[in-house]
């Protein structure tokens, strides 16, 4: 056998070295390449959305486009970076759901000089897009606080938070930040009252955790649902309808993923769209364009001090309604004149 | 040359057949591994092997290649470790834990290496000792481990862990080859040494490929395992804390899906899931390098990462395929 | 008891002498699990009495019924010796989406069941047709079809639901007999599988190939119509699981049913089923299901957090299937 592998490597290598020769290529002057770092948690349409929408706002501008699945996973992230600065891309967007190793990350681009554009999640030196999660956190949670003071006064006998641990920072913002919202409207909820669980932000998951839950809880009547994400919450929502306790549970989600439509759960009074497949609009307009221009815009990174502001919509189910789902935006926004935002387009109330 | 599956290998351990078919598989992934470098070459030009891109490619598998050598053991030896991922995460979480507690590196390395193998033998109890099914005792363990690293990591889901000399190391290279990925290809060539010409090696093989030949013969099936589960603790420990070095950090989902990428890289490197015996850790390495050499083609030219699983999996059925044409593992 | 154990006994010929103990084992596997389960109940009674309601038997039969069903077809793939389907996730998935878009379209529901039961069915035998003709290892094909076929799905839609306001949905959220609709069929299969695969020529067949497939081939048992035969069942099997899903689950993303794999993994080792092939009793899984199902709800009862939880249910794996493992050797002894 040893044999054969000798006797195959011996044939090969001329090959290889024939192909390699052959292979050598020179292209022309390159075209400005954008380079996009997709979260990669299959959970989400958004996520592949935003991927193409950044292709096809790139093509529009006859850019190079280069897009790298960070598959949610740190080592992949550092990896998708390497094969960026090795891809001589002029600038990266990143949606880095582990930002745990954005430091590593910042280190390489800033030694290779390529700006970086990010989502929702901060770093230093990094161009912040995106929106205030911990605001957007607390707008719903003092929406669904209003509801709960005009029909409960305030007074539910449980509040669930369907947690997502593995989005990191951006749970904490959100879910703890609905919580804050709520306890501003009503403050005198008890604190045990307060019960989290981990939903890992889909329904399906969220689903037999919450069920457990409630199970635990059998004299809860009156419930109030927050979460991570719209997934999170809904599986709330079915837990309590499949243990037959969903008289007077109301649920507020987080990013309208599914509350458009005509198959919406009639327990989720509201969400708040951040109408995150877009935000390449607003990464362009403000940050890249102008760096293709040649004059790179000063670094702004912290999200109280952004790049570009992605200003969350609070919507209730209602007003929600009116708004299309996500592939239909998406067309709507690449149609729509150039800088048009899909807040700009959905948002019902615009404040 | 064909090989009898679940059927009591009758000669008991044949040294020369067993190290036959140790070099048959490694052929057969050597050879798959050529086809990917002519792709890569053919498809993106000789940029495919320059020096950044060997550095990419070296610096991902680096750590699962070490991983790989040392669950290789467990898996000739007839037992499945299925929570080296969140063993990983684990590792890396504790010692990212005790890093930000301001231990010196020299004390939190050693300390987390110790909580992994007694995790270890609590794997290897349960199945040496008390004779729990492989997969279900060390599936509990991967559950059990990946809730612990949720709980260290709260409440932001990440430890930050920057040690500025351990980065430093860790992203160290000698040419374009990373450093750890040498490391961890002397690793795997000194396992392929053990497994194959030492009396250890044929001890495990012998353990994983008929425990009764074997206990007959006067081995200790029982040690032997104990100490491949053990070995794969502390390998999957070590390769936590290199991540920690590699991307200065922690996250409670660190490891994840990494026993999938060992394993599968394994199998089309000829080692099985089921039977023991079978199994040269150089084939575990060469399968790594199939994977991550063919996911890099397809990030290089830009393929939607979407279609990257697809051709990935494709991959995976035609290394298969392949091995078991020239010969290998046939199931009926 | 002519349940599989005694009928993998007369295939195998490995062990002539042994119905007399390994007749048992099958009721020590069930007496361990069983006993567990009851020490799990009372122990969370004494903790909290008010575990003993209506509210947890749902919480638990909810869970159990979809594991429950997964659990079925794999024990029948790992009966017969294919050792594991790790494409259940993805199957499982493809099936509920079909149902949910032929139900958005208005299809009847009996129509959509068939239709769900089929594409359940072809999965399977797809995954056959490359382990069969290909001669590969189950575990390695199942494992790439899953990447592949979850891949694939992901480019098509990235989220599924079936019509809420419908008779569908509605049935997956009401009860029968004050126990969930959806877990009565889950009942009803595992008892008529574990009835019929002992006592039908192709459940012995199967059973005879899983315990030992030359001998099997001697006697002139087709390994290819089995194998066949076993992965068609089975994907129907989880065929009719993605109804049941579709008809309980909210939104679900291609990749969700990966959720379920190691529940259903850990239920059909802990019924005794070896996955080695040709051992195990399906009517056991009733019990380890309902077991492992009950373990989460236990311990949201005594106040761990979700990832406390997680330790200890892996835990109490481990310590399950060490204490099994323990029983089986002694026996052996």
């Amino acid at each position: 056998m040893r044999m054969t592998l000798r006797r195959t490597l011996a044939t090969m290598t001329p090959v290889l070295l024939a192909l390699a020769m052959a292979g050598a290529t020179t292209g022309p002057a390159a075209a400005f390449k954008l380079g996009m770092a997709v979260g990669g948690d299959t959970c989400c349409d958004w996520m592949k959305a935003q991927g193409d929408v950044a292709a096809a706002l790139a093509k529009q501008r006859g850019w190079d486009y280069m897009e790298l699945s960070n598959n949610a996973d740190a080592a992949t992230a550092t990896k998708n970076a390497d094969l960026f600065i090795q891809g001589k891309v002029d600038a990266v967007i990143e949606f880095n759901g582990q930002p745990s190793v954005n430091p590593v990350l910042a280190a390489k681009f800033a030694a290779a000089k390529i700006p970086v554009v990010t989502y929702d999640i901060s770093q230093k030196g990094f161009y912040f897009v995106g929106i205030d999660n911990l605001a957007a956190g607390i707008a719903g949670g003092q929406a669904l606080g209003e509801i709960a003071k005009a029909k409960w006064n305030c007074q539910p006998d449980l509040v669930l938070s369907s947690e997502g641990a593995g989005a990191g920072i951006v749970n904490t913002w959100r879910t703890g930040g609905m919580r804050t919202g709520l306890q501003k409207v009503c403050p005198d909820i008890p604190a045990d009252k307060y019960i989290s669980f981990e939903g890992n932000g889909q329904a399906v998951v969220s689903l037999p955790a919450a069920r457990d839950v409630l199970a635990a809880h059998p004299d809860a009547k009156k419930i109030l649902v927050v979460g991570l994400n719209d997934g999170g919450v809904l599986g709330a929502l079915q837990a309590a309808e499949q243990l037959g306790r969903a008289d007077d549970i109301i649920g507020w989600g987080q990013d309208g993923s599914f509350i458009t439509g005509n198959n919406v759960d009639p327990h989720l009074a509201g969400s708040v769209f951040y109408f995150l497949e877009g935000y390449a609009v607003y990464a362009m307009r403000d940050v890249i364009d102008k760096i293709a221009a040649g004059s790179p815009p000063a670094v702004k990174d912290d999200a109280g001090d952004p790049a570009s502001r992605v200003q969350p919509c609070p919507v209730s189910a209602a007003e929600a309604a009116k708004i299309p789902g996500t592939a239909d935006r998406v067309a709507a926004l690449l149609k729509a004149p150039a800088g048009t935002t899909e807040y700009d387009l959905f948002c019902p109330k615009k404040s | 040359m064909t090989v009898e599956t679940s059927t009591t290998n009758t000669s008991g351990f044949d040294r020369q057949r067993l190290r036959d078919l140790a070099t048959g598989s490694v052929t057969s992934i050597a050879v798959t591994l050529i086809a990917v470098i002519v792709v890569g070459l053919t498809w993106i030009g000789p940029n495919f092997l320059q020096a950044s891109n060997i550095t990419i490619i070296g610096t991902f598998v680096a750590v699962p290649m070490l991983v790989a050598a040392f669950a290789g053991f467990a898996l000739l030896g007839g037992v499945v470790d299925l929570s080296i991922g969140s063993m990983v995460g684990f590792s890396s979480c504790l010692c990212a834990t005790l890093l930000g507690w301001g231990w010196p590196l020299g004390a939190a390395i050693p300390v987390t290496l110790v909580a992994c193998v007694a995790f270890g033998a609590v794997n290897a109890t349960a199945v040496v000792i008390f004779g729990a099914d492989t997969i279900a005792a060390t599936l509990g363990m991967l559950v059990a481990l990946r809730g612990v690293c949720y709980l260290m990591a709260q409440p932001s889901g990440s430890l930050a862990a920057f040690d500025a000399n351990f980065y430093a190391f860790t992203n160290l290279t000698v040419g374009p080859l990373p450093l750890l990925f040498v490391i961890a290809l002397v690793v795997i060539i000194i396992a392929a040494f053990i497994v194959t010409r030492t009396r250890l090696g044929r001890h495990v093989q012998a353990a994983g490929g008929d425990d009764r030949a074997a206990t007959r013969a006067g081995i200790s099936v029982t040690r032997v395992r104990f100490g491949a589960l053990l070995l794969s603790a502390l390998g999957a420990g070590i390769g936590g804390v290199l991540y920690v070095g590699q991307l200065g950090s922690a996250s409670n989902l660190t490891g994840t899906g990494l026993e999938f990428q060992v394993y599968a890289a394994m199998m089309i490197g000829g080692y099985s899931i089921l039977r023991g015996g079978v199994g040269n850790p150089i084939g575990a390495a060469l399968g790594l390098l199939v994977v991550a050499g063919t996911s890099n083609i397809l990030d290089v030219q830009a393929i939607s990462p979407y279609f990257t699983n697809i051709i990935v999996g494709l991959l995976l059925l035609a290394a298969v395929l392949l091995d078991r044409l020239r010969g290998g593992d046939a199931y009926e | 008891m002519t349940d599989a154990t005694t009928m993998a006994q007369s295939a195998s010929m490995k062990q002539p002498e042994g119905l007399r103990t390994k007749l048992p084992s099958g009721w020590g596997t069930a007496a361990t699990v069983a006993a567990a389960w009851i020490v799990l109940i009372v122990a969370s009674g004494i903790h909290r009495p008010d575990f003993l309601s209506h509210q947890t038997v749902l919480a638990v039969s909810f869970t159990m019924a979809i594991v429950g069903i997964l659990a079925v077809a794999q024990a029948l793939v790992g009966m017969s010796g294919a050792i594991l389907d790790l494409s259940q996730p993805t199957a499982l998935i493809l099936s509920a989406a079909v149902v949910a878009w032929l139900l958005e379209r208005g299809v009847p529901v009996p129509v959509v069941a068939i239709a769900g039961i089929l594409v359940g069915a072809a999965w399977g035998l797809a995954n056959a047709t490359i382990i069969v003709f290909g001669k590969l290892n189950p575990i390695i094909v199942t494992l790439a079809t899953n990447f592949i076929g979850g891949a694939v799905m992901f480019l098509i839609f990235q989220n599924a639901q079936a019509p809420l306001k419908s008779g569908f949905s509605d049935f997956g959220r009401t009860y029968f007999l004050g126990l969930p609709n959806i877990w009565w069929p889950m009942v009803a299969l595992v008892l008529l599988a574990g009835y019929l695969v002992p006592r039908t020529r192709y459940g012995r067949h199967m059973i005879a190939v899983g315990g030992n497939r030359f001998a099997a081939q001697a006697r002139g048992i087709s390994l290819r119509k089995t194998r066949f035969a076993v992965f068609g069942i089975s994907g129907a099997i989880v065929g009719a699981a993605g109804i049941l899903f579709a008809a309980s689950n909210g939104p679900f993303a291609p990749a969700v049913g990966s959720t379920y794999q190691l529940p259903v993994i850990a239920g059909v080792i802990l019924a005794g089923v070896s996955l080695a092939g040709g051992r195990g009793s399906i009517w056991l899984i009733l019990l380890s299901v309902g077991f492992l199902s009950t373990v989460p709800t236990s311990l949201v009862f005594f106040g761990f957090s979700s990832n406390w939880q997680a330790v200890f249910q892996g835990l109490i794996l481990i310590v399950a299937v060490a204490i099994d493992g323990f029983r089986a050797k002694r026996l052996q002894r």
